[in-house]
């Protein structure tokens, strides 16, 4: 039986401390990185890490801008565990490559991503593909409809040709700001940067 | 199991094992934190050039420095080799084309020279050049304000933070020669912090002000056509705000359409002129671009100014907005084919069967009002009194308020053919109505006869009909460019 551990009681005081400087700066790692914002569908959230800006812009002068987010195409929703599921495993691999800095110049969508995705435009587009007038019987069935996914050829949707890291510069993209409180950073009366990004 | 006081009692070394696993964890948490903190930084500056220059400086080649792409683009305003049907970049003399405007314009200056202006870093220069600012030395100034400064360089937004915008109208226009010497630029439209887009041009705050708008609560896409509307509008200079000012106003105190902007003025009792042959009061519309878009298909589908005269382009992998400020007719790829999927050749040719549609009747508009203004004068010289010419100098004052609001608007009949064609339509239905009174009133001052009216031809003799002596204001603007503009050129450079 592990029994409750506990300080000698001359060490009560300093081990309190420590443990609140380890619980206080991993509270701190929380609010830095944003944390609880993952937990949502916020379109905002994806772009936490800058580099994922050129995606936000595309998404954001695309159709698909007034009907999804980017959930709705990149995580699967068959179910709500799976959603989750798929949503750690990708956030995790996508924290870790950003901290260690390897993100590529031009990011390509993975396997199991881009099988979210098909799956997904099939979810709202379900219509599109089963209109009976649209139902024929050929032999080019598996070729052309079961091997194919959507974006072979709706390659500009929703995110265009803009792809690279430095694409597009000067999109106006809700990037975080200081996480400092105004108070603190002298931008107290000072005109925000965010505005106009509307 | 032991507890753990137990066992470091036991085996110090247990202990130090602990410490140092803690330490350990606590510092490599501190590194993911701090690593964080980094990236989020980054996320701050990375879109942020560095930046070293003043809220208002007005060389744009300072900062082009942070912005190759854009000021290089930017810097092609200086080519004047486009040309399209009836417009292009380079400098049209368009009394040369229509000659009969010196007649509509007789007493006003634009009578003595309108050539179309070419792209934005020719603004100095072309201002300097024209005969409408006159030839000022020694004691005889220009017959303008610095008013007229307002709208040709980025050095603007400096000196009317300086001196307020009153205190920089005031005076004649050579009072600032030597200090409004760069062209229009960055400093006109972007913050030089955050390069949002802002307004410096206090008339344009004003007209908000007094439409009970706020100017500071729009959307960025509005704010893509602000900037311009600083400029690209109807506007008229206030005698009576601040004395001895000629201060900038945008008539839209009652709403930016052409009847709306015409009671206006009507209400002020304003008018820009007496006409030189009809003795009219004579209103000039100047650049109504931005009301006129305004009335358009393009505006009410939320298309911005800068959607196609300043699209996106793509250089070495990088999107970024073009600065060659120009006829969308350049640039119809980037511009209209971005969402009309039609051959060029299609698109171009719906331009200018508009602008031909419109032109027709503008051109018939512009036949009736020259007659109109000799008609009057005529009708002065017989002897018409004040009372009966009232009326009919009125009708005169609208007719051509509505053929300048189309004709000088450097893309109505594209920007809105409807409402530009109806403009056009009212004018007419006034000019007719001008002309029959006239021939009424010429009838009972005994006169049945058609007014002959000079040959006006040509740009030269139109310009002699409407009284001018070209010759010696043509001398008198080569002394002024020869020897006042290098002494303003020269200290501007010493500061």
């Amino acid at each position: 039986m592990l029994e409750k551990p506990s300080p000698p009681s001359g060490w009560k005081i300093p081990v309190i401390i420590a443990s609140g400087i380890f619980t206080g700066l991993a509270l701190f790692s929380l609010y830095i990185s944003r944390a609880t914002s993952y937990l949502g569908d916020n379109p905002e959230t994806c772009v936490n890490c800058h580099i994922m800006a050129p995606q936000y812009a595309t998404w954001y002068h695309s159709a698909h801008r007034g009907k999804t987010n980017c959930n709705d195409c990149h995580v699967p929703h068959n179910n709500v565990f799976n959603k989750y599921f798929f949503k750690a495993k990708d956030g995790l691999r996508h924290a870790t490559i950003f901290s260690l800095r390897k993100e590529p110049q031009v990011i390509f969508i993975k396997e199991a991503g881009a099988a979210a995705v098909q799956k997904n435009c099939i979810r709202c587009h379900k219509d599109l593909i089963t209109d009976s007038r649209l139902l024929t019987v050929n032999t080019e069935i598996v070729s052309s409809r079961m091997e194919r996914s959507c974006t072979d050829c709706h390659r500009e949707t929703p995110h265009g040709r803009v792809n690279s890291l430095s694409a597009v510069p000067w999109a106006r993209v809700p990037l975080p700001e200081s996480p400092l409180p105004h108070w603190l950073n002298g931008e107290k009366n000072k005109r925000s940067r965010k505005q106009n990004r509307n | 199991m032991k507890p753990v006081k137990e066992i470091v009692k036991n085996n110090p070394l247990a202990g130090w094992v602990l410490f140092l696993l803690t330490v350990v964890v606590v510092f490599l948490l501190g590194m993911l934190a701090s690593s964080i903190i980094e990236r989020r930084a980054e996320a701050v500056f990375a879109y942020t050039p560095l930046l070293s220059f003043s809220e208002n400086e007005p060389n744009s080649r300072v900062w082009g420095e942070a912005f190759p792409r854009e000021y290089s683009s930017f810097l092609r305003t200086t080519d004047t080799t486009f040309r399209s049907r009836y417009n292009g970049s380079g400098l049209i003399d368009m009394l040369e084309e229509y000659p009969s405007m010196a007649i509509l314009w007789a007493g006003y200056p634009f009578s003595k020279d309108y050539r179309q202006g070419r792209g934005h870093q020719h603004a100095i220069e072309d201002i300097r050049n024209t005969l409408r600012t006159g030839a000022p030395s020694g004691d005889t100034p220009s017959p303008l304000p610095n008013t007229c400064w307002t709208c040709k360089s980025s050095n603007v937004p400096g000196l009317i933070a300086a001196e307020g915008a009153a205190g920089f109208y005031r005076g004649t226009w050579e009072k600032r020669g030597a200090q409004v010497t760069q062209p229009i630029g960055c400093a006109d439209c972007h913050d030089s912090r955050t390069m949002n887009l802002r307004i410096t041009r206090p008339a344009l705050k004003e007209a908000f002000e007094a439409m009970g708008r706020d100017i500071n609560s729009v959307s960025h896409q509005e704010m893509r056509s602000l900037v311009c509307a600083q400029c690209h509008v109807e506007y008229y200079f206030n005698k009576n705000i601040t004395p001895d000012v000629q201060y900038l106003v945008f008539p839209w105190k009652n709403g930016t359409t052409l009847e709306e902007m015409e009671k206006y003025y009507d209400d002020l009792g304003f008018s820009d002129w007496t006409h030189g042959i009809s003795r009219a009061p004579m209103l000039k519309a100047q650049h109504p671009d931005f009301e006129v878009y305004l009335t358009g298909t393009h505006a009410s589908r939320g298309v911005s100014c800068a959607d196609c005269h300043m699209p996106f382009i793509s250089e070495g992998g990088q999107k970024f907005t073009d600065h060659h400020i120009q006829s969308s007719l350049n640039s119809i790829s980037r511009s209209c084919q971005v969402c009309h999927r039609e051959e060029t050749s299609r698109l171009v040719a719906d331009v200018y069967q508009r602008q031909d549609k419109i032109l027709e009747n503008r051109k018939i508009l512009e036949d009736m009002l020259v007659k109109c203004h000799f008609e009057a004068g005529t009708a002065w010289e017989k002897g018409a009194t004040e009372a009966q010419m009232k009326e009919i100098l009125n009708y005169i004052r609208k007719a051509q308020w509505r053929w300048d609001f189309a004709a000088a608007g450097h893309g109505n009949s594209f920007h809105s053919p409807v409402e530009t064609g109806r403009i056009i339509a009212s004018g007419i239905s006034m000019a007719a109505e001008a002309r029959l009174r006239l021939s009424r009133l010429l009838a009972s001052l005994g006169s049945n006869n058609e007014v002959l009216l000079p040959d006006i031809s040509t740009k030269e003799k139109a310009q002699s009909a409407a009284g001018l002596n070209m010759k010696k204001l043509n001398e008198e603007k080569a002394v002024f460019l020869k020897t006042v503009v290098p002494e303003w050129d020269k200290q501007a450079g010493q500061k």
